[in-house]
């Protein structure tokens, strides 16, 4: 028999540690991840252009571009970048291994199946999260710097610091809201493309559906921490916003539920490698 | 639950409307055991509920004493050679065994000097560094079974794994298996060549169209199978003189001189009388007798008698 007698907690999170390592390793190193790079990079290409095209009038006036950093966010980085860059990460965590008909390794380990899927989630957490914050930062910075020392003043300013952090925890909370809902539909649909993009016509109608129905989706929550409020348009209707405490414990809570739901699915997976 | 033996317990499994396998219940003794039967009769079917990647749709499975959809212990004592001949992306044969042991719990010394052990004892050493991607058959199928025992179970399924493998390669996993079946272990093996399961079987599961047709010692399921004469052949010095005393008998129904007239093959429809008969008949004629062997029980008649064009069930 096995020689080792870990067992509990102690033996959960080393199992958790090794799963979340391959993740990290395959996310971040192997060629699957091309089109996440790709996306990722996007944004920085937008700031750079823009930072090559600023009008001379506006380099040491960097009053604007606080808001046009929260559109591009918003609009750009949050709902496409983020969103896509999750589902090509999550989906993969259980649906790419079943289709490189490798998934039965993990099924033979003495893993329970509740911890594969953390494991796997938490791998997809930590790279998604290291990407796309890295997307988030490298961008500002190329949106204040042009502005010479006084979009170097904003950023290390507390107001600019407090900008900062705000838009890495809605990162971190959108890859671990949309990552879990992904990470499910990878479990359930043979091509998670097409409820991903269900999905993301459900966020992009939010603003124009009713209050108790913005309470459905996950942008919501994640605009009501953005720093800068955006405009959604004229035909957008308004709503009470979410204080930031409730609006980080429901995707908080959002992220765990879909991940709970998951993990029973796994519980019940079965390997039948033929039918994919 | 007995937590000696493997528990099949009116086991059906089906997927949506097609037959997977159908009210099996076995009770798996230690030792060697061959499971056997066409392809898709439903062995691998049978292998992936033993292991859990499969849940049945009725019945129970335990595997000495644990339930198959309990994976944290249950594969503290078990291994499984799939037959899947695919592996994670970009692995190394080293990073996934150390892989697989860290999974188990093992600290990363533990797994580093197990890892070592397992490839000198599937003779990867050489290849340890390399992408599994690039190698042999013969290479991946020892590096699944590498990865089957490297925590050292007491319960080990193999689903064909002498695929792939030469004929030195083979010799060498068989060595494998019987030294892992000693100390009341546990070893499943299927394969599809009759011959390998009958060198290294101390009984058989015969499994077909999802249903188990016989189960037990070769010995015991030939000795069923009543509706085929038994075959014995007989190694002497005047078979004719055998052949034409042994002919007189009344169950005897046939008598063929053999291997140029070196032996005689008898069939018999009475067993149980005819060995003493047969001891009679050598001690008036004062034949020399060499050999007296079965010429039919063996795995690969049994399943000609049972599955094949050979005659029906028990």
């Amino acid at each position: 028999m096995s020689g080792n007698n870990t067992h509990g907690w102690p033996l959960w999170r080393r199992q958790i540690t090794v799963l979340a390592r391959q993740e990290i390793g395959r996310s971040l190193l192997s060629k699957r991840s091309l089109a996440v790079y790709l996306l990722a990079l996007m944004p920085i290409g937008l700031a750079a252009l823009r930072a090559l095209f600023l009008p001379e009038s506006q380099l040491s006036h960097p009053a604007h571009t606080t808001s046009e950093f929260a559109q591009i966010f918003h609009f750009f980085i949050l709902r496409f970048i983020v969103f896509f860059a999750t589902a090509l990460l999550f989906v993969k965590l259980f649906r790419g291994e079943i289709l490189e008909r490798s998934l039965h390794y993990h099924l033979l380990a003495p893993v329970r199946r509740e911890v594969l899927t953390v494991g796997k989630y938490v791998g997809g957490l930590l790279s998604s999260s290291l990407m796309l914050g890295a997307t988030v930062v490298v961008t500002i910075a190329l949106f204040y710097l042009p502005h010479g020392s006084a979009g170097l003043s904003h950023l290390v300013s507390a107001a600019g610091l407090r900008e900062i952090f705000a838009y890495l925890l809605i990162t971190v909370l959108a890859c671990a809201a949309y990552g879990a809902l992904f990470l499910l539909a990878g479990l359930f649909f043979k091509n998670p493309m097409v409820p991903a993009v269900l999905f993301l016509g459900w966020e992009v109608l939010t603003p124009f559906l009713p209050g108790f129905l913005k309470a459905l989706s996950v942008v919501h929550y994640l605009g009501s921490l953005e720093p800068v409020p955006i405009s959604q348009g004229p035909f957008a209707l308004m709503a009470q916003p979410v204080p930031g405490w409730l609006a980080v414990g429901a995707l908080v809570l959002i992220s765990a539920g879909l991940l709970a739901v998951a993990a029973r699915t796994t519980r019940t997976l079965e390997i039948t490698y033929a039918s994919e | 639950m007995s937590t000696s033996t493997i528990s099949v317990a009116n086991v059906s499994k089906f997927y949506g409307e097609v037959l997977g396998v159908n009210r099996v219940s076995v009770e798996i003794q230690p030792g060697l055991t061959g499971l056997v039967g066409p392809n898709g009769s439903g062995k691998s079917t049978l292998m992936h509920l033993l292991c859990g990647l499969l849940r049945p749709t009725r019945g129970t499975i335990s595997i000495l004493g644990v339930p198959a959809d309990r994976p944290e212990e249950l594969f503290r004592l078990l291994g499984y050679c799939t037959q899947y001949d695919s592996f994670p992306n970009g692995a190394t044969g080293y990073g996934f065994l150390t892989h697989t042991l860290a999974l188990h719990g093992f600290d990363r010394s533990d797994a580093d000097r197990r890892t070592r052990e397992i490839l000198e004892r599937v003779g990867l050493v050489e290849a340890a560094s390399r992408r599994i991607a690039g190698y042999s058959k013969g290479m991946r199928q020892r590096i699944k079974l590498a990865q089957a025992i490297c925590h050292d179970p007491r319960v080990l399924i193999l689903d064909e794994p002498l695929n792939g493998l030469d004929p030195m390669g083979r010799a060498e996993m068989i060595d494998l298996f019987k030294e892992f079946a000693r100390n009341n272990r546990h070893v499943i093996v299927s394969s599809h060549i009759l011959h390998e399961v009958d060198l290294i079987s101390d009984g058989v599961i015969m499994i077909h169209g999802g249903s188990v047709v016989a189960e037990g010692s070769i010995r015991d399921v030939r000795g069923e199978i009543t509706t085929q004469p038994l075959q014995v052949l007989v190694r002497c010095d005047r078979p004719q003189i055998v052949a034409a005393k042994a002919f007189e008998l009344a169950h005897v129904v046939e008598a063929q001189i053999v291997d140029e007239a070196t032996g005689v093959l008898l069939r018999t429809t009475d067993a149980q009388s005819f060995f003493p008969a047969l001891a009679k008949i050598i001690l008036t004629t004062g034949v020399e007798v060499e050999t007296v062997t079965p010429a039919d029980e063996n795995v690969h008649a049994v399943y000609d008698y049972l599955i094949g064009d050979g005659g029906g069930g028990p």
